[in-house]
C-alpha cells in the first residue's frame, strides 16, 4: 500500500470513531475483516457497536442501512472496490432509494494497493457514486480534514463516502478551515487555476513551483468535497485565469475534471487540462508512485497542461 | 405431506385472492401466481402474529415485517388494505400514474412497507440491520421476512443466513415461499438441509395449510439473543386456482375476460 510512514488519515478514521463513538451512542462500526486491529479501542470503549462482519461486502451494506433505519448511525467499512464497485446496487437501493443516511469509509481507493492489481483498485468510484441522488463524496487527504469532514456529517440525512488515501498530501489546515462542500484557496495566483483532489494538491504545490520558474503563476485549489462540489470557487478562479488543469486519481470519465468542466461551462477564452488516470485498466506492477507514472499524473503532466 | 395434500386442502383467503385478481385486471399489471403462492402466510402473519397500529404504521414496538420478494407485492397490499394502513383508493390506483401501489412495494410511499424490495436479495440482510438495530437498542421488536425460493439463488440470502446466525438474531424469523420456481433452474434445491446447514432453526410446512402456520410461528421463541428461524412453506404458485397453478405463462399475466371469469368462478 502507498501508507508512507507516518501519520496515517486511517488510523485518523480509528481515533475518530473511539472519540465520536465515546460522545454519540448511535455511532455502530461495522468492518468487512479491514482495520480490524485498530478499531480494538472504539470495540472496548463502545461495547456492542463494533462488528466484524466478515467478508460478505453487499451484505454487510443492507445491513447497515438497516441500522440506518433502525434509528442508529453507521459505519460501514472496507477496501474501495468491495465497498463500491460490488456493493453499489445495495447502496443505491437500500441506502439511497430508501433516503437512509450512512457513512462509507473505505481504503484502498485508485491504486493504493498497488501491486495487488486490478481486482483491488477502484478508480471509477466517484463516477459510480455520483449518479446516486443526494450522496456526498469526500476524499480527506489529511487527519484534520477526515475528523473535520466526519463530524460534520456522520449523523445528518445522507449517505456519505470518505475515501481515504494511503498517503497525505502534506499541507497542514486548521479544523476550522474545512467544511464540507466548501474548496479551499491553497495558493493565489493569475495564470492558471490547478484544482487537486486528494494526495495530489502535493502534485499541484511542485508544479506550482515549477510554473513560478517558468514565469506563471498558478492558483491553486483543493477540493476535498467532490460532490456537492464548490462550483462557486471553481468558476471565480477560472473566470480570473480562463485556464484550468484538474489533477485526481481518479479515471478521467465521471471525476472531478468532468464536475469542473460543467461548472466553468460559457467562460470564454477557457483552456482545459485534465491530469487523471486513464480510461483503462492500470495492470502494471509496480509502487504506488510508479502507478502513477503509467497513469500520467506527475508533476511534469501538471506543468505541461498549464503552459 | 405430500403433493396431493396440499391440492386437497380447502382453498383459504379466497376473498383476498379475488381482490388481486380484481387489482391485476384493472391496473392491467401484476404477478397474481407469485402473491397467491405467500397469501396464506402473509394472511396468517398479520391476522395472528403481527403486533403492529395501522394508525401509526411507524409504531416503535411494531413487529417489523419485510417482503423480500418484492414483486409478490398483492398479496402484501390486499393485507395492508385490509388492516387499514392503505384506503380503497389506494387499491384502485394500483399500477396507475399518480397512484402509491406498484409492482414492486415503495418503503417511502406505502403506509407499512418496511422496505423497498424488488431486486432480490436485499429484503433479509436489510432486515438484519434493523434487527441488530434493535437489538443494540435494547428493544425486543420481532422481524418477519418472506422469501422466495428463486430469490435464494441469491448470494446475499446465504451470505445473511451465515451472518444471521453469527450474530445470534433470535428475534428474525424468515418464511421462505418454496413453490419449486428455482427448481425448475437449478433442480437440486433441499432447501430445508441448506438452512439447517447454516445453524437455523428449520420448521416445514404446508404453507397453505391454516394450523401449521399457526403452529410454526408459534413455535418461534423471538429472544433477543438466540438463533434465527426459517419456515420453508411448501406452497403452489398460483395456489388456488387451477388455470394460473404452476409456473408458465401466468407468471406476469393479465387474464382477458374469459380467463377473468374462469378464476372467479373458482374463487
Amino acid at each position: 500500500m502507498a501508507a508512507a510512514s507516518g501519520p496515517s488519515v486511517r488510523q485518523q478514521f480509528a481515533d475518530t470513531m473511539l472519540a465520536v463513538g465515546q460522545e454519540d451512542p448511535s455511532l455502530v462500526v461495522v468492518v468487512g475483516d479491514i482495520s480490524h486491529g485498530i478499531m480494538q479501542a472504539f470495540a472496548q470503549a463502545c461495547p456492542g457497536r463494533y462488528y466484524n462482519a466478515g467478508i460478505l461486502e453487499p451484505t454487510m451494506m443492507s445491513m447497515c442501512a438497516g441500522l440506518a433505519r433502525s434509528g442508529l448511525n453507521p459505519v460501514v467499512h472496507t477496501i474501495a472496490p468491495f465497498l463500491i464497485d460490488r456493493s453499489f446496487e445495495q447502496i443505491k437501493l437500500d441506502f439511497c432509494y430508501h433516503k437512509l443516511h450512512g457513512n462509507i469509509v473505505t481504503v484502498g481507493s485508485a491504486f493504493d494497493y498497488s501491486n495487488l492489481g486490478v481486482t483491488h483498485h477502484c478508480y471509477g468510484d466517484f463516477a459510480m457514486l455520483k449518479t446516486l441522488p443526494d450522496i456526498e463524496i469526500t476524499y480527506p487527504a489529511s487527519l484534520v480534514e477526515f475528523d473535520a469532514l466526519f463530524r460534520q456529517a456522520y449523523n445528518n440525512k445522507s449517505v456519505t463516502y470518505y475515501r481515504i488515501p494511503g498517503r497525505i498530501h502534506g499541507v497542514d489546515f486548521k479544523a476550522s478551515d474545512i467544511k464540507l462542500g466548501k474548496g479551499i484557496k491553497v495558493a493565489d495566483g493569475k495564470d492558471v487555476t490547478l484544482i487537486a483532489t486528494g494526495p495530489q494538491l502535493n502534485t499541484a504545490l511542485q508544479a506550482r513551483e515549477k510554473l513560478a520558474n517558468a514565469g506563471k503563476d498558478a492558483e491553486v485549489l483543493y477540493i476535498h468535497t467532490i460532490r456537492p462540489l464548490d462550483e462557486e470557487l471553481v468558476r471565480a478562479s477560472v473566470l480570473k485565469t480562463r485556464k484550468v488543469v484538474v489533477i485526481e486519481e481518479h479515471m478521467r470519465s465521471g471525476g472531478l475534471g468532468d464536475d469542473v468542466l460543467r461548472a466553468v461551462q460559457g467562460i470564454s477564452d477557457l483552456k482545459f487540462q485534465s491530469v487523471a488516470i486513464p480510461d483503462k485498466f492500470i495492470t502494471a506492477y509496480g509502487s504506488y508512485d510508479e502507478l502513477l507514472g503509467v497513469a500520467g499524473i506527475t508533476v511534469e503532466a501538471v506543468v505541461s497542461g498549464a503552459l | 405431506m405430500n403433493d396431493m395434500s396440499v391440492i386437497q386442502k380447502p382453498v383459504l383467503n379466497k376473498d383476498l385472492r379475488r381482490q388481486i385478481v380484481d387489482m391485476v385486471v384493472a391496473g392491467k399489471d401484476g404477478h397474481i401466481p407469485s402473491a397467491f403462492s405467500i397469501l396464506d402466510i402473509i394472511t396468517h402473519l398479520y391476522a395472528k402474529v403481527l403486533k403492529f397500529d395501522a394508525k401509526k404504521p411507524l409504531w416503535d414496538a411494531r413487529d417489523y415485517f419485510i417482503l423480500s420478494k418484492g414483486h409478490g407485492c398483492l398479496a402484501l397490499y390486499v393485507n395492508l388494505h385490509r388492516h387499514g394502513f392503505v384506503t380503497d383508493h389506494d387499491v384502485e390506483m394500483f399500477c396507475r400514474f399518480g397512484g402509491i401501489l406498484g409492482e414492486h412495494p415503495d418503503m417511502t410511499k406505502v403506509p407499512g412497507a418496511e422496505a423497498s424490495t424488488g431486486s432480490l436479495g436485499h429484503g433479509l440482510p436489510f432486515a438484519i440491520g434493523i434487527a441488530l438495530g434493535h437489538r443494540i437498542q435494547g428493544k425486543d421488536n420481532r422481524f418477519f421476512v418472506v422469501v422466495g425460493d428463486g430469490e435464494c439463488h441469491e448470494g446475499t440470502i446465504w451470505e445473511s443466513a451465515n451472518l444471521a446466525r453469527n450474530l445470534e438474531l433470535g428475534n428474525l424469523c424468515v418464511a421462505v415461499d418454496w413453490n419449486q420456481s428455482a427448481m425448475q433452474l437449478l433442480p437440486y434445491d433441499d432447501m430445508p438441509a441448506k438452512w439447517k446447514a447454516f445453524g437455523w432453526n428449520v420448521i416445514v410446512i404446508d404453507g397453505h395449510d391454516a394450523d401449521e402456520l399457526n403452529k410454526a410461528f408459534k413455535s418461534v421463541t423471538f429472544a433477543a439473543k438466540g438463533i434465527p428461524t426459517v419456515v420453508v412453506a411448501k406452497t403452489v404458485k398460483g395456489k388456488g386456482v387451477p388455470l394460473i397453478e404452476g409456473h408458465g405463462k401466468w407468471h406476469h399475466r393479465i387474464p382477458n375476460t374469459e380467463e377473468y371469469a374462469e378464476i372467479m368462478g373458482v374463487l
